[in-house]
């Protein structure tokens, strides 16, 4: 089955580019590693006959946000300084926390998890996603764009001249 | 078609991914790039359930968690950037300045 | 959905013919710059290597192959290698969603006839005339007291493939005959020109036509110089911010279309309005008042999408050497160069598809059938040509801009512009006039 083929080698890029994420050390591999990670998730997106979503993960997620995350580990020039080494007791704690976490998460999604997949296509097209979207979502919509307007006028503030502190001459 | 739960334990481990770098790494950047991943793996389990129940609103949510993404990467970096002008570093160890 | 042999056979046959024909615009665009550039500069350009120097491309490519790999020391030797393909592969997969033909139903059989003879026969002295013609000038260059191996070499190979080309059609011209009629597996179904007919197709050309900065940043970043930094990150700021422009433009064309599907885009927009009961117009969406502004503002951004001049800042070379690909060479550098002219084709057919009627010929019916199709697709090429050719023309004409104008008309000039022209069309729409 083809569905399955594309399904375990997407799955298995979005892992591995994840664990790069967390495991390089310097942050443009990261970052790109991470857009890799995302594609392979848009592909899951289609498979989950959500195309419109998809294309939306890959122009915002892709397009934007990791342009963004790229463009500044760039301005600051982070991949020469030195990530200072987290303490060992710190480090064991994090990878055995959330190794156990997921265990438990998987084992729990193997056990109890008995879904039947109802009958016929799932219509998620962009003209359905809109009716729902501008009847039923409409005030969120709203806040959410009133939200967007308040992160622009922020980041404008704290990242323009006036946030910056006097130099000492 | 393939069962939601693959998609759901895909999502988990992403997840898994995303929190043990949030807690192993010190580098702010790479800390929020794990936040994006778990935000992310939670947008895989709202589509594999809205297939699962054939319902549209959960395709609306990962529309929204888009949106907020976009804004929070916004006025996170700026945060950086301005905590990189300040300390001249964005190791978020050393921005204990409110810290008791 | 179901798909048998048949479709498999056919998909494959249309990657093949779209994606050899994008790799083969850029030699054939590289010349027309070339000779462009020197008609506009009242030069005679490239003139040696074949007719009219039409071969000089191929010379080039060669040299690319031949050259020595260049990585230097202090490059992030990974990312280096891999940058030119982050933008390649961006630039050869966009153009999958847009359709280049009318549809048309594959003939059942083909009986040998009048018009069968006819198109080979005439295919055939065509490619026999560009032979002989080719295969002279080759034969007069090899006479020339210092004339190179290489070229030579070109030329006869050239000459001696397209002669092939002129006895395979006849060969097929001649099995034909003997058959007498020749039964096609595919016969009685539909033929859509169109790689992939998806239904957020337009979604999924910005999709990845954003996706096209990584190559250009990741270049920059890895090479470890200032210039090609300063390069990528000037590149992807005026990417992003024109990104933005150029898909509110086209939301006006998605708009009146009411789908996100180009083949309803392309649909909409055939046939033809009248006008004062005597001029007939064709329906495109470029003729229509409500376009115009976001027909202009989508080009515009198109340039700049591209990093044409004269907004090409992330390689301007008096300020920058060569911006991102200062540090590349051989066949990295020429795949730079190849995924900027396939991403020029690629945005000059998706304005075709938009604001130029797409395959509609004007004036004309395309009937399903081969000949329409043939047309149509003719129409197709023949419009994206025309606006490649004008991508050359407005570089060798217009001097580029300063950065920060860039900008400023992109985000002051450009977004609420095209902002504008989606309440224009709406309102145009909401009362019924388009």
């Amino acid at each position: 089955m083809i569905e399955f083929a594309i399904f375990f080698f997407f799955a298995a890029i979005a892992v591995i580019f994840a664990l790069v994420v967390i495991l390089h050390r310097n942050p443009v591999v990261g970052a790109l590693s991470l857009v890799a990670s995302f594609f392979a998730l848009a592909v899951m997106y289609v498979l989950l006959d959500a195309p419109f979503l998809a294309a939306l993960q890959v122009i915002v997620y892709a397009g934007a946000i990791m342009v963004l995350f790229l463009f500044v580990i760039m301005l600051l020039n982070l991949q020469h300084g030195s990530e200072p080494a987290t303490r060992p007791v710190q480090q064991f704690l994090g990878y055995a926390g959330s190794a156990f976490f997921g265990l438990a998460l998987v084992y729990y999604l193997v056990k109890y998890t008995v879904l039947q997949l109802p009958p016929g296509p799932f219509l998620s097209d962009a003209r359905a996603i809109g009716v729902t979207l501008f009847e039923a979502y409409i005030f969120p919509f709203e806040m959410v764009s009133i939200l967007l307007l308040a992160a622009i006028v922020g980041a404008l503030l704290l990242s323009g001249r006036g946030a910056r502190p006097e130099v000492a001459r | 078609m393939i069962p939601t739960s693959w998609f759901l334990i895909l999502s988990a481990i992403l997840f898994t991914i995303g929190v043990c770098g949030f807690l192993t790494r010190k580098n702010g950047i790479t800390m929020f790039m794990c936040v994006e991943l778990m935000v992310n793996a939670v947008n895989l389990t709202f589509l594999a359930y809205a297939r699962q129940f054939h319902q549209l609103h959960g395709l609306i949510f990962v529309f929204f968690v888009m949106a907020i993404a976009a804004a929070e990467a916004a006025v996170g970096l700026a945060i950086f950037i301005s905590l990189f002008h300040h300390r001249e570093t964005i190791d978020v160890d050393e921005a204990n300045l409110m810290r008791w | 959905m179901t798909f048998d042999r048949v479709d498999v056979v056919l998909e494959i046959v249309k990657i093949a013919v779209v994606v050899g024909l994008l790799l083969n615009v850029v030699p054939i665009m590289v010349w027309v710059e070339r000779r462009g550039s020197a008609l506009i500069q009242d030069r005679l350009g490239p003139n040696r290597v074949g007719p009219f120097g039409l071969i000089q491309s191929m010379a080039d490519a060669l040299k690319f192959i031949l050259k020595e790999d260049v990585i230097p020391l202090q490059a992030h030797k990974w990312l280096y290698t891999l940058a030119p393909m982050f933008g390649l592969i961006p630039a050869l997969t966009t153009i999958a969603v847009v359709p280049w033909g009318r549809p048309f139903f594959i003939p059942t059989e083909i009986v040998y006839g009048p018009r069968v003879s006819g198109v080979c026969l005439i295919g055939a002295a065509v490619l026999a005339i560009l032979a002989i013609a080719l295969g002279g000038a080759t034969a007069k260059y090899h006479r020339k007291p210092n004339y190179s191996k290489l070229n030579f070499t070109i030329g006869v190979i050239v000459a001696v493939s397209l002669f092939l080309g002129a006895l395979a059609l006849i060969g097929v011209m001649l099995g034909i005959k003997t058959a007498g009629a020749v039964h096609l597996p595919g016969g009685g179904r539909l033929f859509e020109p169109i790689i992939a007919d998806l239904n957020v197709g337009i979604l999924l050309i910005f999709a990845l036509a954003s996706l096209g900065v990584y190559g250009i940043v990741t270049a920059g970043w890895s090479s470890a110089n200032k210039f090609s930094l300063f390069g990528g990150i000037r590149a992807s700021a005026q990417m992003i911010s024109y990104e933005l422009s150029l898909a509110l433009a086209a939301v006006s064309a998605l708009m009146v279309a009411g789908s996100l599907r180009l083949t309803d885009i392309v649909g909409r927009q055939t046939g033809y309005f009248v006008l004062f009961d005597t001029v007939k117009i064709p329906a495109w969406n470029c003729f229509s008042p409500a376009m115009w502004l976001s027909m202009i503002v989508f080009i515009v951004s198109a340039f700049a999408e591209t990093n044409r001049l004269p907004f090409d800042f992330a390689e301007a070379e008096a300020e920058l050497v060569a911006g991102y690909h200062t540090e590349y060479s051989s066949m990295k550098f020429a795949m730079f160069f190849m995924s900027e002219y396939i991403a020029m084709t690629t945005m000059s057919a998706l304005v075709v598809t938009l604001f130029f009627g797409g395959w509609d010929v004007p004036w004309y019916n395309e009937p399903p059938t081969v000949t329409g199709f043939l047309l149509s697709a003719i129409s197709f090429l023949a419009k994206v040509g025309f606006l490649l050719f004008v991508f050359v023309w407005v570089r060798w004409t217009i001097p580029r801009l300063k950065y920060d104008i860039l900008m400023k008309i992109g985000w002051k000039v450009f977004l609420p512009l095209a902002v504008a022209n989606i309440v224009l069309v709406a309102w145009f729409i909401a009362m019924r006039w388009i």
